[in-house]
């Protein structure tokens, strides 16, 4: 039976008012501070097969849109009434993506039948393991990340399920607060299948059934429309985190985007070996993964923001995720800080697309700044307070309509900060600098949006720093279509004093009383020829102190004199400069510049040709002495052509002999 | 005895209630408003009422009025050209704001322009600390210099907000003494006097939305008193605030921070009047206008309280009514996606052109069409015979729809109302779960010009059982005006953690803030009767990030009763919430303290008892539910109290038209009321 459009409509304002009413309750009855500040759950409904219909938009993480709950429905084998099930392991059907993240569904019936899931995730603050909190980098196996359950009741028959529970609280570190939260997820569950009650009373089981499939089907007709105006082609763009590993090197995910009439393939062959440590991303190799649709969804929607957010958006796309890369590893891998890398991958799905639509997408968003965490003893109450300070996240990619919003935008902007006057009343710091930081974003005939930059001092001895997902001191945010790269992320420790220390990709150190902090995120990357933007436009950024005169003058051409253009010098400065002088459709920056004169486009591709035949516990320990090879060779012996690296190779094939025997 | 007026001027229409103390009853006008020509349009309507009910200025015994002046130039940006002093080093606060964006998934959503812009900000050294010590002095000769660079920019106006102001205001006073000084022609406002809280974003973007529209507001008050005075009334004239209290006019001209939003809370006044009035506790008011639509929450017969409601697109973070937006009003106009489904807004026709049944040469259809198309509305003329509706132009507007969808008229008309409706249910959703409440167990108080119209609609799709129509529909923030109390807020931060040694702190902080509010209610408000004194705090358990605003009770406080402070709280978290931790430590933010003093309210008269039944003018044709019905048209001046009768009908009034829908029964309560009821 076909539904009308009219009623599909007002059926899609109850799914969603289900959704969103699913997502104010578990909000307001959370019990942690972190689900309230970082807004980092979500909730929604899906069908039997586990496809998600309804997300909520107004509260909670952007990240879920195209999450589907089957693999983890079908890891139980039996459903009944007032059944709720949970689980937050990364490797029992990729639905939860780290052990915080504890993910809980309830079947809804309706006259004996599954009719639809209701289902959410909350991420908590700790769920035990070899460290507070259950992250960090220097983990590298999902064992030492935290208590792991497999997909099981926590309810049955509406009655708790004592023994899982017990098992799970004995095994973190604030068990009260888990059970807080977890019970306004049950809340919210209980939400949400009265929601559904209500629908079939209102529109019928038939029409409730076919509906909610519709929805999917609306939405994927949408997205359709949207790919089909996107030229057919082949788009690749690889990018690089900073590190794999503490003090390691870079690690580069690929990604080959073909677009072919209203669908496409994403084919990330080409990218890292998975890393010995927790960035990792945990996607089984599924071919539609939530962390892989996340970019793909922004953009889409970015492209149309009357896009119903749903999973049949991501029906339109398939992925190739090689086994034993950064994007698919094996078990036991960890992946408990896969932000980061989800967040570069973000970006690079950006990357490919600009090139499809360099006149409808931004330049790169800023990142790289971290998220500031300090622990420390308050000296007035002897308390010791673990608070975090701020999220550092630096702006928008400039745009082909205007500049880049600045200090936070495109793909952070659900991040809250905290006012300098509530973190110096609760944590024993002095805030002496918080705000945009000049000069930061990429010149562009749109400019990139500014970094944040936050600069403060320890108040208390032994007072220790956290910055999670630390990245972009080296390659920095892309500027697009003669747009120019945005500065790198920076962490100094006492800044301008004898003995300031560059911190680089530290996340975490201990400080004393009177040690500054300065951090900055990087700085957005701008769209289009700068040397055309509005005279004006330079001179309010001059004004604004957005832009430095000099500055202004080589990065724009536009000459200041005080206060006021000087036309005819301007005229000069830019002569020869407009329209479309560079060749170059991105730039990258000093950083990647540099790092790419030794690995070349034909170096990489032989490094990850080479790898790809390895056994994957060797990949990674190979790629380091690949890395380390590199960095030795003389510069005569460099030819760009990868042919250097298949010698690097087979030496370090013969000077490990384990290998072959492995091989 | 006299006449007490209510006014409230909206950017179309200004609207009167006038309560004759004699006898007791109520007339009600609605006039165009001139925004150009502030004031003119309250003496155009004191002449028509004059005209109609014999009322002259010199029995005009009370006034009362709200405005939108303050919301429409923050909306169409025709503040003054203003400047912010702040602290050095943190100069970008309006400019980073809190860093989440409108619509997250939006890689190009920005936060909206700051209406000072970051030329504009002058840094000043000097720092505060957050336990009000000086840790550097103010800078005096950069003070100069900042002014000088307001005259640089062609500055009209300052604001000073340097950080921890709340704590310790020195440095904010000094910079003032020096503008006032040195730059007298300026304008200029700091921080801690419009609301000292602690947040800076959120004490700079009030003061500075505050600061942006009130010389423009002070310039706006002047002429109306100005105005009244050559037209003889001699009562001194009041204005409605946010909180759903008044203030004198007077006092509005440096206090305009407090009346941004007063229009929408006293409309939620009236609404707990009449709900008080109709025995309901418990109700939801549903506000429909031409370009906006909004409920509110009453519990217990009053309103609930909030901060950071949005002024244009800026919060502001005094006490103020909670309104939720739910959608556009009866302007929203219908279109049809390119996969062919009917969709209803954001896009609104406003007022001008408006409906295209209106006949000002809106072509687009809105709801008020399809309420025009499906025979509810149009048998009678709107807005005091002034609007004639033109169902011609309504169904050309939504055949063009139709033809699209392949539908009949009526029934795209119907989907219209359908689509809006369900529209609204999933704002009202959201809400009522933020809350934690149940629509089904409360009442709907429908008013505005386009609230009775969609009413059973509305409570059809929310599954409420029970619908109150006022007797004044159309002018209830007029209405709300007339009984509001007069109220300030006032508020001391104080960041304590709840213990013994705090108990005394509490209690004189309290002590000095009824002093100031005692001072504001006789000395500068005049008023001499009785004074109701509410005391709270904002708290919140060790480590959370928001606080809970709690009622507390005096003697608690003078008793040193912590325990009874804390339980104060832990109870409230948990009526909120759903869960309490009695064992967690409590913060005491703020100190908040409310003082009210309530003029002598207007007694209405019950209306006059039925003798028989109502009446009906004719009957009409109605479609609902994919076919038509025959159904009755009432004039609401007809109906009297104890009158009953069953929908489908359509009553009609000056000011609205209340369309009830097959199901319900409505009946005329004592005070002339209707109440609509759901049949099982």
């Amino acid at each position: 039976m076909a539904i009308d459009s009219v009623t599909l409509e007002i059926l899609r304002n109850h799914c969603r008012a289900a959704a969103e009413s699913m997502a104010f309750t578990l909000y307001r009855t959370a019990h942690s501070t972190f689900v309230k500040e970082t807004e980092d759950f979500t909730t929604g409904l899906t069908t039997p097969d586990g496809e998600t219909f309804a997300t909520p938009t107004d509260l909670g993480a952007t990240w879920f849109v195209g999450l589907n709950y089957k693999n983890v429905i079908d890891l139980i084998d039996h459903y009944e009434e007032g059944d709720i099930c949970l689980t937050n392991d990364p490797y029992s059907g990729y639905v939860c993506t780290h052990s915080p993240d504890m993910h809980i569904w309830k079947p809804v019936f309706h006259a004996g039948e599954i009719i639809c899931f209701v289902v959410g995730h909350i991420h908590n603050t700790d769920v035990g393991g070899a460290v507070p909190a259950s992250l960090s980098r220097t983990l590298v196996e999902v064992h030492q990340e935290g208590i792991r359950i497999p997909p099981a009741k926590i309810m049955e028959k509406g009655e708790l399920n004592e023994d899982v529970m017990s098992i799970m609280l004995a095994n973190v570190r604030m068990p009260e607060q888990n059970w807080g939260d977890l019970k306004a997820q049950i809340a919210a569950m209980n939400t949400g299948e009265r929601r559904v009650h209500e629908m079939i009373a209102k529109f019928g089981i038939e029409t409730f059934k076919e509906g909610t499939a519709q929805l999917l089907d609306y939405a994927e007709r949408q997205a359709r429309a949207i790919v089909k105006d996107l030229p057919d082609g082949r788009y690749f763009f690889a990018d690089y985190m900073d590190e794999d590993v503490v003090d390691g090197y870079p690690c580069r995910i690929a990604l080959d985007v073909t677009i072919e009439g209203e669908e496409m393939v994403f084919d990330f062959t080409g990218s890292d070996p998975q890393i010995e440590g927790s960035v990792n991303i945990p996607t089984g190799g599924e071919v539609r993964h939530a962390l892989i649709m996340v970019g793909l969804v922004y953009v889409l929607y970015s492209l149309d923001t009357r896009l119903f957010l749903n999973s049949g958006v991501s029906r339109v796309c398939s992925c190739i995720l090689p086994s034993g890369t950064i994007v698919n590893p094996e078990f036991p891998a960890a992946v408990g800080l896969r932000t980061l890398s989800v967040t570069r991958l973000q970006a690079i799905i950006f990357g490919a697309f600009v090139q499809a639509a360099p006149d409808r997408l931004p330049a790169s968003p800023a990142s790289g700044g971290p998220i500031m965490n300090v622990n420390a003893i308050d000296n007035k109450t002897g308390r010791r307070v673990v608070a975090s300070i701020d999220p550092i996240m630096g702006g928008a990619g400039g745009d082909p309509f205007a500049d880049g919003a600045d200090g936070s935008g495109a793909n952070s902007s659900f991040m809250k900060n905290t006012p300098v006057e509530i973190n110096e009343a609760e944590v024993p710091i002095r805030i002496l600098r918080y705000g945009l930081l000049p000069g930061s974003g990429g010149p562009g005939l749109h400019r990139g949006g500014l970094a944040t930059v936050l600069e403060f001092r320890a108040e208390a001895p032994n007072t220790r720093v956290t910055a999670r997902n630390r990245d972009r001191t080296r390659f920095t945010s892309w500027g697009v279509r003669g747009g120019r790269a945005g500065t790198p992320s920076t962490f100094l420790l006492n800044p301008g004093k004898a003995g300031e220390v560059n911190l680089g990709n530290t996340d975490i150190l201990t400080i004393g009383p009177g040690d500054e902090i300065r951090v900055a995120s990087g700085g957005a990357g701008g769209w289009g020829n700068p040397f055309e933007r509005e005279r004006e436009a330079v001179l309010l950024d001059v004004r604004r102190g957005f832009v430095s005169l000099a500055s202004a003058k080589d990065d724009y051409g536009v000459v200041i004199v005080d206060g006021a253009i000087d036309d005819a010098a301007t005229s000069k400065q830019r002569a020869g400069r407009t329209g479309e002088t560079s060749n170059q459709f991105y730039d990258y920056g000093e950083g990647r510049e540099g790092f790419e004169r030794l690995w070349t486009t034909a170096n990489y591709a032989a490094l990850t040709e080479l790898l790809r035949a390895l056994p994957v516990h060797w990949r990674f320990f190979v790629k380091h002495r690949v890395f380390e090879a590199v960095d030795a060779l003389e510069d005569a012996a460099r030819k760009g052509d990868g042919s250097e690296i298949r010698a690097i190779v087979a030496d370090i094939l013969e000077n490990y002999p384990q290998l072959q025997i492995s091989a | 005895m006299g006449c007490r007026v209510g006014v409230d001027i909206g950017g179309t229409f200004t609207d009167f209630c006038v309560f004759d103390e004699d006898s007791g009853a109520l007339h009600t006008l609605k006039v165009l408003s001139t925004p150009e020509r502030p004031g003119e349009e309250v003496l155009a309507g004191l002449r028509e009422i004059e005209r109609r009910h014999g009322v002259t200025a010199d029995q005009i015994s009370y006034f009362t009025h709200g405005t939108t002046v303050g919301v429409n130039t923050v909306i169409q940006r025709k503040g003054i050209n203003l400047c912010l002093f702040a602290t050095e080093k943190f100069e970008d606060v309006l400019e980073v704001a809190r860093l989440k964006m409108p619509d997250p998934y939006d890689l190009f959503s920005r936060r909206p322009v700051p209406l000072v812009t970051r030329e504009k900000v002058f840094s000043i050294p000097g720092r505060m600390l957050f336990d009000g010590s000086e840790d550097m002095p103010l800078d005096e000769d950069a003070v100069r210099a900042a002014i000088a660079g307001v005259r640089a920019v062609d500055g009209e106006g300052i604001v000073v907000s340097l950080l921890h102001s709340y704590r310790n205001p020195d440095h904010e006073r000094r910079v003032v003494e020096i503008v006032e000084r040195e730059a007298p022609d300026l304008f200029v406002v700091s921080s801690h006097q419009v609301w000292p809280i602690i947040r800076e974003y959120e004490r700079t973007v009030t003061a500075t939305v505050a600061g942006y529209v009130q010389p423009r507001v002070g310039y706006y008050l002047t002429s109306l008193q100005g105005a009244l005075m050559d037209a003889g009334v001699t009562a001194v004239p009041m204005i409605t605030k946010s909180n759903g209290g008044i203030m004198t006019a007077e006092a509005g001209k440096t206090r305009c921070a407090q009346m941004l939003l007063s229009g929408t809370a006293s409309g939620v006044i009236g609404a707990c009047q009449v709900a008080r009035m109709a025995d309901v506790d418990n109700a939801l008011s549903l506000d429909v206008g031409g370009t906006s639509a909004d409920v509110a929450v009453v519990r217990a017969g009053e309103p609930q309280y909030g901060v950071g409601e949005m002024i244009g697109e800026f919060p502001i973070h005094i006490p103020t009514v909670s309104v939720t937006s739910i959608g556009e009003g009866g302007g929203s106009i219908a279109w049809v996606d390119p996969h062919g489904v009917l969709k209803v807004g954001p896009e609104s026709a406003g007022s001008n052109p408006g409906p295209a049944c209106y006949g000002q040469g809106g072509e687009r259809p809105t709801i008020t069409d399809a309420f025009v198309v499906s025979g509810f509305l149009g048998a009678m003329g709107l807005g005091y015979g002034e609007v004639t509706m033109r169902e011609d132009l309504a169904r050309a507007a939504v055949g063009e729809l139709a033809a699209v969808l392949s539908m009949s008229i009526e029934d795209t008309a119907e989907a219209i109302i359908k689509i809006a409706v369900s529209g609204m249910y999933l704002e009202v959703s959201k809400m009522v779960s933020r809350y934690g409440i149940d629509p089904r167990d409360m009442s709907l108080v429908a008013f505005g010009g386009a609230g009775p119209m969609l009413a059973c609609h509305v409570a059809r799709e929310l599954n409420m059982r029970r619908i109150v129509v006022p007797l004044t529909p159309g002018v209830l923030s007029a209405f709300g005006g007339l009984i509001a109390d007069i109220k300030n807020d006032f508020i001391q931060t104080v960041y304590l953690d709840l213990d013994d040694k705090t108990a005394a702190p509490i209690r004189d902080g309290f002590a000095a803030m009824s002093v100031e509010a005692m001072t504001w209610l006789r000395e500068e408000q005049g008023y001499t009767g009785e004074a109701t004194l509410l005391y709270s705090a904002d708290m919140r358990y060790r480590g959370q990030s928001f606080e809970i605003d709690t009622m507390l009770r005096l003697s608690d406080i003078e008793d040193g009763d912590v325990a009874a402070l804390a339980a104060a709280f832990h109870a409230e978290h948990e009526r909120l919430y759903e869960h309490a931790d009695a064992e967690a430590p409590i913060q005491v933010i703020n100190l908040r303290l409310v003082v009210v003093g309530e003029p002598p309210k207007p007694e209405l008269l019950p209306l006059a008892e039925a003798t028989g039944e109502p009446e009906a003018l004719h009957g009409i044709d109605i479609y609902a539910d994919g076919g038509w019905h025959g159904a009755a048209i009432y004039r609401r001046d007809a109906l009297r109290a104890g009158h009953r009768f069953q929908g489908p009908a359509v009553i009609a009034q000056d000011d609205c038209t209340t369309c009830v829908l097959g199901g319900f029964t409505v009946q005329v309560d004592t005070y002339g009321n209707l109440i609509l009821e759901a049949e099982d």
